[in-house]
């Protein structure tokens, strides 16, 4: 989805930049050759404000106001020579040349310091964690990711904006259906198409499948880090469960390539009445795990007060998704600027108010009841009939965004194509990109062997952050 | 205890090289109850001092190529690289990306190969079974010649 770009003159920009952040919903910053590019969500979607940074004056850093874009302006500064005047954090957002940043430490009587990473025990992604700490207790966390950076986007750059449609998909494992959904809108904006409601019904099952294996499988990871092995052995079991229903939903246990641009996989919904059945049967099945889980008073203990984000916080780091509306935040990209079926199969957003791991498990319980609820209506509405043949036409010159609400949140995706059909910019801004921050700030004030399970009760990517 | 008892017995650390997680997310279903490693003596371990076998993922990226070293040189030997998914391989979407590698697996002389995007776990675990053959014929060494014969 997407509204109009705006170009402005330097005070105007500034003005609307802050008026948006205060008022609106900010999604993010990047910036192409010629000009940065500041994108809000409206009830219409998508749209961007900007302004030109050759003009060789240094540009206002709103990270120092709104801590939400210090990623995103290192970033720009770092890989597009963006000239900030003030950045608060100058150091470079990534490594470079195989060498971390140093990690920012809080000093003091009785601190001490711990690096964890970037190889970590158990299946998980590289991240390197530095903790300061007075015994216990964590005062400050750095988390330095990048370590899974490829150059994904400059990768992409020059090929045609529908065959990178596959690599889009394989930026990130976890949030691939959500971001081929908002690469596929944006390229649709700009060829100026519209979708058959089956495609886009066929759509909404794919995605809402991919928020069910993973919020199945982070309240699982939620319960390991409360330390109850049953309870991640059920959810582990469940989510195995919902990649079969992947498979069978969208042709492929992890949906890559289940939406394409223009409209869904050839493997999507093949088997609808079969898919209907097998997801009825995993909701009544999740139903009793919610009931052992959240019926465990230590399992619920140990999540009380674990990791707490307060509203006041979320807004400032800019949280998306469950991580903001635990903390009582109300957007829903699906709720508050619909797109595709949800105009017609309504979602409404899961809100929860104590900002702590409790309140985030409780947000995807209700979540995964939502969704299971949505698949269910979309494949009444489909009966039999297969989703029609993907159709796009050749792509002109131009950009557009894309937003959808991915499992972890927004996840938005900025495109331009030029006159040949080919990208000559992409910009990727996950729902994990967003949240990593809050995590660390959530450690504070937490003792140290809380991390896992603070960390798994927002359970974010590193492959999609780091890109 | 003798010897014998721990016979086919692994030890199996994994490593992300720059993965999108998605080989992640199969190599974690190894240890859900529908395909259950531990019942044949098989173990995901903490730390690489504990490995047998190291599993790696991913084209390898600039940041992580020394950790990933320094990883497998912590690994006791014998020890067999078994590389997952077609990254790893060196074919995946980010073979020639600005700050990717040749593959994890390449870079770090895997001895086995389990190609797909990202490999089903019946793959990953037929590829965990080569790995042990491997080991207990005592031959690593052949093996990744052979691998990179292959290539």
């Amino acid at each position: 989805m997407s509204g109009p770009s705006h170009e402005l003159d330097v005070s105007a920009f500034e003005r609307g930049v802050s008026a948006e952040c205060e008022s609106g919903v900010p999604l993010g910053a990047y910036a192409s050759s010629d000009a940065v590019h500041y994108l809000f969500l409206g009830a219409r979607g998508a749209f961007a404000l900007e302004r030109p940074h050759a003009d060789g004056r240094a540009a206002t850093a709103f990270s120092a106001t709104f801590p939400l874009f210090s990623w995103d302006e290192r970033e720009m500064r770092d890989e597009w020579n963006v000239r900030f005047a003030d950045l608060p954090d100058p150091r470079p957002l990534r490594g470079q040349d195989g060498r971390m940043p140093d990690a920012l430490l809080a000093t003091g009587g009785g601190l001490m310091h711990m690096v964890v990473g970037p190889v970590h025990a158990g299946i998980i992604e590289p991240g390197r964690f530095t903790f300061s700490s007075g015994g216990e207790t964590v005062v400050h966390l750095d988390a330095q990711l990048s370590y899974s950076h490829r150059g994904v986007e400059r990768h992409l750059c020059g090929t045609d904006a529908l065959e990178a449609a596959a690599g889009v998909a394989r930026i990130c494992g976890s949030c691939s259906a959500s971001r081929s959904l908002a690469y596929a809108q944006a390229l649709e904006q700009l060829a100026g198409i519209e979708l058959d409601p089956g495609v886009e019904l066929a759509r909404l099952v794919v995605v809402e499948l991919e928020r069910v294996y993973n919020h199945l499988a982070d309240l699982a990871a939620s319960a390991a880090g409360a330390g109850w092995g049953p309870g991640f052995a059920r959810g582990m079991a469940l989510k195995e469960r919902a990649m079969r229903a992947c498979r069978l939903g969208g042709g492929h246990r992890l949906l890559f390539d289940a939406i394409v641009p223009g409209g869904v996989g050839p493997s999507t919904l093949r088997e609808p009445s079969e898919l209907r059945a097998t997801l009825r049967v995993l909701a009544s099945s999740a139903e009793h795990y919610f009931a052992a889980l959240f019926g465990n008073p230590s399992v619920v203990a140990r999540w009380e007060r674990a990791g707490v984000v307060s509203r006041k916080m979320a807004r400032a780091f800019g949280a998306v998704g469950p991580a903001s509306r635990a903390s009582g935040g109300k957007i829903d990209v699906r709720a508050f600027a619909p797109y595709g079926a949800y105009r017609r199969i309504r979602v409404d957003a899961a809100t929860a108010a104590s900002g702590d791991a409790f309140a985030r498990c409780c947000v995807k319980r209700d979540e995964l009841r939502g969704s299971f609820r949505a698949i269910d209506e979309a494949l009444a509405q489909l009966g039999d009939a297969r989703p029609s043949a993907p159709k796009m036409p050749r792509l002109g010159p131009g950009a557009a965004i894309g937003v959808v609400e991915g499992p972890r949140g927004a996840e938005t995706v900025a495109v331009h194509v030029d006159d040949r059909g080919r990208l000559s910019r992409l910009h990727v801004i996950s729902a994990s990109y967003r949240n990593w921050p809050i995590v660390a700030a959530a450690m504070d004030g937490n003792i140290v062997p809380d991390f896992p399970l603070v960390n798994k009760s927002f359970n974010l990517c590193y492959a999609c952050a780091d890109r | 205890m003798t010897q014998s008892s721990f016979r086919g017995s692994l030890g199996i650390r994994h490593l992300v090289c720059g993965s999108c997680n998605g080989c992640e997310h199969e190599m974690n279903a190894l240890n859900n109850a529908y395909y259950d490693i531990t019942r044949d003596g098989w173990d995901i371990v903490a730390s690489p001092r504990h490995a047998d076998v190291i599993t790696v993922t991913g084209p390898m990226t600039v940041a992580m190529r020394a950790a990933a070293e320094q990883t497998v040189d912590a690994v006791p030997l014998p020890r067999v690289v078994v590389a997952i998914g077609d990254c790893a391989a060196g074919v995946g979407p980010w073979a020639g990306a600005p700050e990717a590698g040749e593959g994890a697996g390449v870079e770090l002389e895997a001895a086995i190969f389990v190609h797909g995007c990202p490999p089903t776990p019946d793959a990953i675990r037929s590829g965990l079974e080569e790995a042990g053959t491997i080991l207990s014929r005592g031959d690593v060494a052949r093996a990744v010649k052979d691998q990179k014969r292959e290539r």
